[in-house]
């Protein structure tokens, strides 16, 4: 008999906000354990909670770049589960009215072009952490992570193998960083991913018994997790090696293999109610409206226009649109300068290259694209050599500043002044005769050694045509 | 509300209650019980889910991050403490 599998994904984004969602704490990633903490998050009677603005932007955006349905009036309940992660004994969530509902999410695999249904994306509080301590044998509680606020979208049971999985989270990571609704890294525990999966009779439309595994954070362990599982279905159903049941599984990469969790009788009976203390968020068109009118272009969109209008190749406008930063210096670059060949290629060669030197992705790339669209303008103009314009680059990873004042305070101008070229020529032609009949001899290289001694003379400031040119007739007169 | 329910409430609490406690909170989910029946007899068929009595929404606030507290002040009131760690009987997992 044939089989299929049957995958639906929860997945947790953790938002990019200064703030947690509903207190002022730093939201930020790696502190000092419990730093980031106040009576609110850490749940002390009497603190009341208040949503931050920006999450429901974020929620907003995310349900937008995935083609939900907003709902405009959104609410809050608490869901309730007991364990020390977690100080309130309940997490604020949202059940009654996510955020977002209803969405589609497209996805290519080498099967073709899927449609994935987005069920709903709804806001929420992340946990604590534990640590365990074998020496006095208890628990150490770390509320740092508690409040930083989360989406989690919850896709449709219409993923069918690990490829579409990897496919789907690539999609939603790509749409949401360009989005900057999250950056998305999965190691950095940033983007976690629950899979519920069971496995029917090819052509069924039955759902067989479904187990899930949780807090799945990378590609590589969710593609092994999915195989294991399947796996273990098919068994159990064409050999009956074991009976299956709707569980809660650990997937244990090391080992290679999924675990029953215990405590599974409670499990679930999570006893959802609304959140009396926050009251509905009602979303106007005033605010819609300006969430709807900020949202990027999709990628591939951007792509399609960058080759169009811009007429870059199509490899140039795929690495340019894998990232945000990328397009937002691209398209600064190119408004100030009308160049986009050359903003293209400093993006891709320049900058690619110094952002691996510093070990840091194209998303880190913080250079301002007007000042990158000045830099350009020197260059074409020849006020600068590419040589200290490279060096001016390097400056401007470290802080946005003018090229042009950079350049001037910093001796980096070309130097017009043929009087002074002709001055350094006549004294290197002077100082190295042999070089010269070298030269004449047809020794190619002998050039390059005066050359780069006059280019060494004037700072390398000096257009290399210009320098090379002069420097050929002076030896010819000599 | 019956002894299985209660025990499956105790065990998601965490709570463990004495014999005369269970006696008195079975009593009074009895009670409970009681006028919950006179409210389920009314018809609510077209009726609209009302969550808040008020008819007010939320405030919202900006995305600003602030310090207000420091860890000793938040810690001061807690039981154990440890290197900073809130600490807690040993959970197994
Ligand atoms: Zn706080």
């Amino acid at each position: 008999m044939k089989f299929e599998t049957v995958i639906g994904l929860e997945v947790h984004v953790e938002l990019a906000t200064k703030s947690k969602i509903f207190c002022s704490c730093s939201a930020k990633f790696g502190a000092e354990q419990n730093d980031h903490v106040c009576p609110a998050c850490c749940g002390m009677p009497g603190m009341l909670p208040i949503v931050n603005k920006n999450v429901v932007n974020l929620g907003m955006t995310a349900g937008m770049m995935l083609n939900c349905h907003i709902n405009r009036t959104t609410t809050f309940d608490k869901k309730s589960y007991y364990y020390p992660d977690l100080p309130c004994s309940y997490q604020t969530t949202q059940w009654f009215a996510p955020v977002a509902v209803n969405g589609l999410v497209d996805i290519e695999t080498s099967k073709g072009k899927k449609s994935i249904r987005i069920k709903q994306i709804h806001m929420e509080e992340d946990a604590g952490k534990l640590v365990h301590d074998d020496w006095t044998n208890t628990s150490l509680v770390d509320f740092n992570r508690t409040s930083v606020p989360l989406i989690e979208i919850v896709s449709q049971p219409d993923l069918s193998s690990a490829e579409e999985v990897v496919a789907y989270l690539e999609r939603l990571r790509s749409l949401l960083r360009f989005a900057k609704v999250s950056d998305c890294r999965m190691e950095q525990g940033s983007m976690r991913c629950d899979v519920n999966l069971s496995v029917r009779p090819e052509g069924s439309d039955q759902l067989g018994v479904r187990t899930e595994m949780k807090n799945m954070n990378s590609l590589s362990a969710i593609v092994r997790a999915i195989e294991y599982e399947t796996a273990r279905h098919i068994d159990a159903i064409e050999n009956g090696t074991e009976e299956l049941v709707q569980e809660t599984r650990r997937w244990d990469d090391v080992k290679g293999k999924s675990f029953a969790m215990r405590n599974k009788e409670t499990a679930g009976d999570y006893r959802y109610f609304p959140d009396p203390n926050i009251m509905p968020v009602v979303i106007d068109d005033t605010w819609y409206d300006g969430i709807k009118n900020s949202l990027p272009e999709f990628p591939e969109v951007k792509k399609a226009r960058y080759m169009s209008e811009f007429g870059l190749g199509e490899y140039d406008a795929d690495i340019l649109t894998g990232s945000r930063a990328l397009c937002d210096c691209f398209e600064g670059a190119v408004a100030e300068c009308g160049n986009a060949k050359e903003a293209a290629n400093w993006l891709i060669s320049d900058c690619m290259n110094l952002l691996n030197k510093n070990q840091q992705t194209a998303d880190q790339l913080t250079v301002n694209g007007t000042s990158l669209g000045k830099l350009i303008k020197l260059v074409t103009d020849g006020t600068i050599g590419r040589g200290n314009a490279k060096k001016i680059l390097i400056a401007m990873f470290e802080k946005d500043l003018d090229p042009a004042k950079y350049a001037e305070e910093n001796g980096l101008i070309l130097s017009n002044d043929t009087g002074l070229i002709d001055k350094v020529i006549k004294e290197a032609i002077a100082a190295d005769p042999k070089a010269v009949a070298d030269f004449k001899g047809g020794k190619e290289k002998a050039l390059m050694a005066l050359f780069g001694k006059c280019m060494k003379q004037l700072k390398g400031n000096c257009d290399p045509q210009v320098l090379r040119t002069m420097l050929i007739d002076e030896i010819n007169k000599a | 509300m019956d002894q299985t329910t209660l025990q499956s409430l105790e065990k998601l609490n965490q709570l463990r209650l004495t014999d005369a406690e269970k006696e008195a909170v079975l009593a009074f989910f009895a009670r409970q019980d009681k006028e919950m029946a006179v409210l389920d007899a009314i018809d609510t068929e077209r009726v609209e889910r009302m969550v808040h009595v008020m008819p007010i929404l939320t405030v919202v606030r900006e995305d600003v991050e602030k310090k207000l507290f420091t860890r000793d002040e938040l810690q001061k009131g807690a039981p154990e403490t440890m290197d900073g760690y809130w600490q807690v009987p040993r959970l197994v997992e």
